[in-house]
């Protein structure tokens, strides 16, 4: 019998691709290998758990070779679900990447939903996808005193390198910053450059937001936009259910409108 | 000197409350159909599905800043809050201040852009020009690149509208009732053919622009995501085929990307109208909203869900299962072998399922566990189909005994899911005051501790 091998890798983007790579450079058969993202909590018997460091090299060969066989859309796919918050994404985007390139698929893999890896990795990239699209909507800047829109978001999966794009283009002549506060992670843009990824000052950002201050505009803009939002709904059709249906609680608690009283 | 003002100048606050209030009965919310990237000098950009920045309490979406430029109006119609002979406050914005606003709001992600309505003062080409003026200076002052829609007011000179179209991404004309005569009852100012002329304008722009986009690839661009149109239904007893059938040839022979429904509410507490207490139809809408999309993206005619028989459109169950339970002579579909028109026929099955079902069958045959994965409905289609040659359950396939079943479900609280209560009132929030039964008690929302 074939032990179970477990690929134990960092929970990020090269974590588990450098966790692929590995998988691959072991020269075994596809179905006994496991990338488990993060510490297993619970041991199996008879089970060899192997530990993958993150190694740039090896991501970017990973990613070449994913976009070159797979195509733009496969990768996606792969690159929304490795941002999920799922626990068992690492395993599903390894099997889907297998079924893709061993099993030869290619550009068509995403449409095997048949495959149970290749359904879960559909699933947690559309998680991803449609997280990504609430925050582009809801996703709210106010105005610090020099100029600098900030905002902070506390979303379930790591959205962060999918909205920054977006912004980038939109905002363009801005200097805007988005803070995602259950990762410790900032998107940062200055005005017509690159914008990047700042993380692990998790220390002292509190005194920052207590020291930032808000321009004289911006309560003037929220408390206008506030009204906006009361005066355009009709009264004769108010329904909460449905608004919260669209719009839930969870976002809600970092929108103006609903929070100012 | 004397100075003389009638009203004391008012801030861009209470302008704002009076023109967003005078503009929330336009129904037209999207952002979608327009795709273009920043160019680098200024804000801005547009995605082509489009953005919901938020929800209104009443659960429609708020996409862009919906205001008039002025409810002062000098029509009368019957059915509008802004109408000449109501003691309504007036207000007019200048177009600096709107300006202001949607830049503002916009860089603040509130919005995805500007929607300028307006009433129309002294006359159709006088508003039209004041709307042009604003969303010129919007677009080369504040080299603002997000999502425009305006207002072609009918009536008003085709060159104002046509410069419009330059600047705007999305034109609407309201066509207001669905038959002309209840637009003569309703807006005796208003006719038909005003209302038609500068949509067919707009249409024939639009085409024209086409070509030469093709041609010359930097050409400016006339209403990128096309031009959309309302019609308010429940004012008038018009049936829904007749509504339905108007918005058909819309979309035939007026190249229309949207018709925008909307439930009649007696704001002018007109007493030959439908009265207020009885809550607008939503149901109703509901229901052309949804036979609306059979239209757009199903291929469905509306001859095939309503006829001058059966005018219209059944409450209890939606219009596609309508159809299929009055043609279950096509059923069941075999779900591994039907070609795509079939599937996308299918109740519970929708346009992305029918994809995904055309796409994984290539490596296997489906069974019912996978349409569960891929998103199909199947407490709806398990009364319709077969995998593999056999149906999910032994199901008889009688007219009766299905819409018993998908209307059973409902009464459960499971089958459709409607964004209001059967009866068309929406689910309010209920307090504790509110005399309800006690059994209902336990389903009201409970309002967050502020």
């Amino acid at each position: 019998m074939m032990e179970e091998k477990y690929i134990i890798c960092e929970d990020s983007l090269e974590g588990i691709f450098t966790a692929i790579y590995d998988a691959y450079a072991l020269r075994e058969e596809h179905g006994h290998l496991h990338v488990q993202v993060g510490e297993e909590e619970n041991y199996r018997l008879f089970a060899v758990y192997l530990h993958s460091q993150p190694d740039i090299d090896k991501t970017n060969k990973v990613i070449r070779t994913l976009k070159d066989r797979l195509g733009d859309h496969v990768y996606g796919a792969v690159c929304r679900a490795a941002a999920s918050s799922a626990r068992d994404k690492g395993d599903a985007v390894y099997h889907t990447v297998v079924d893709g390139i061993t099993a030869g698929h290619g550009r068509r893999t995403m449409e095997n939903l048949c495959d149970p890896y290749v359904n879960r990795t559909f699933q947690l990239a559309r998680y991803t996808a449609n997280e990504v699209h609430r925050e582009l909507e809801f996703i709210r800047f106010q105005e610090l005193e020099q100029g600098i829109l900030y905002s902070r978001i506390g979303p379930e999966n790591h959205v962060m390198p999918f909205i920054m794009p977006h912004f980038a283009d939109r905002l363009a002549p801005e200097n805007f910053m988005i803070h995602d506060e259950n990762r410790g992670v900032f998107g940062v843009h200055p005005a017509h450059k690159e914008w990047y990824l700042v993380s692990g000052i998790e220390e002292g950002t509190g005194e920052i937001q207590e020291k930032a201050r808000y321009s004289d505009q911006e309560q003037k803009y929220q408390e206008m936009f506030t009204l906006f939002h009361k005066t355009i709904a009709i009264r004769e059709r108010y329904n909460r259910r449905l608004q919260q249906q669209m719009l839930p609680l969870r976002f809600q608690d970092y929108m103006v409108e609903f929070l100012q009283k | 000197m004397m100075d003389i003002r009638i009203a004391p100048q008012m801030s861009v606050m209470d302008k704002l409350k009076i023109l967003a209030d005078a503009a929330k009965y336009d129904v037209s919310c999207s952002s979608s159909g327009s795709s273009r990237k920043n160019d680098g000098t200024g804000l801005g950009n547009t995605v082509a599905a489009g953005l919901c920045h938020s929800f209104g309490a009443d659960g429609r979406c708020i996409s862009l800043l919906k205001i008039l430029f002025t409810n002062e109006c000098i029509y009368d119609c019957r059915y509008c809050i802004n109408r000449h002979s109501n003691d309504v406050p007036r207000a007019s914005f200048t177009p600096d201040e709107v300006c202001e606003l949607t830049m503002e709001f916009y860089r603040r992600n509130y919005i995805e852009g500007l929607f300028l309505s307006s009433g129309i003062l002294y006359s159709p080409s006088y508003t039209m020009e004041l709307i042009c003026e604003t969303v010129y200076k919007l677009r080369t002052v504040h080299r603002f690149q997000g999502y425009i829609h305006v207002k072609a007011i009918p009536g008003a000179d085709p060159l104002l509208i046509q410069r419009a179209g330059y600047l705007a991404d999305r034109m609407s004309v309201n066509l207001e009732m669905a038959t002309a005569e209840g637009l003569r009852e309703m807006a005796p100012n208003k006719h038909r053919q005003t209302i038609l002329k500068p949509m067919r304008q707009i249409q024939n722009s639009i085409a024209e622009n086409k070509n030469e986009l093709t041609l010359y690839k930097h050409a400016p661009r006339f209403c990128e995501a096309g031009q959309s149109t309302q019609m308010v239904v429940g004012a008038l007893p018009e049936s829904d085929y007749q509504v339905m059938s108007v918005a058909e040839s819309l979309y035939d022979k007026f190249s229309l990307k949207r018709v925008y429904y909307s439930a009649f509410v007696n704001v002018n507490e007109n007493k030959q109208l439908p009265s207020a207490s009885a809550g607008p139809p939503l149901l109703r809408e509901h229901r052309l909203y949804q036979a609306d999309w059979l239209l757009r993206f199903y291929g469905f005619k509306v001859d095939e869900l309503l006829t001058e028989e059966r005018p219209n459109f059944n409450m209890n169950i939606d219009p596609k299962a309508d159809w299929a339970v009055h043609h279950l002579e096509v059923f069941p579909v075999e779900i591994n072998r039907a070609e795509y028109r079939l599937l996308l026929r299918i109740p519970g099955i929708g346009v992305k399922s029918a994809r995904r079902i055309i796409a994984a069958r290539r490596f296997g045959n489906l069974t019912f566990e996978d349409l569960k994965k891929m998103g199909v409905v199947l407490k709806r289609a398990l009364y319709f189909i077969t995998c593999n040659g056999r149906m999910m359950y032994s199901t008889r396939i009688e007219k009766d005994y299905i819409v018993r079943n998908l209307t059973y479900q409902n009464q459960m609280g499971r089958g459709e899911k409607l964004p209001f209560l059967m009866d068309g009132t929406p689910y309010r929030q209920m307090s504790l005051f509110d005399a309800v039964p006690e059994d209902f008690r336990f389903c009201s929302t409970v309002q967050k501790a502020q």
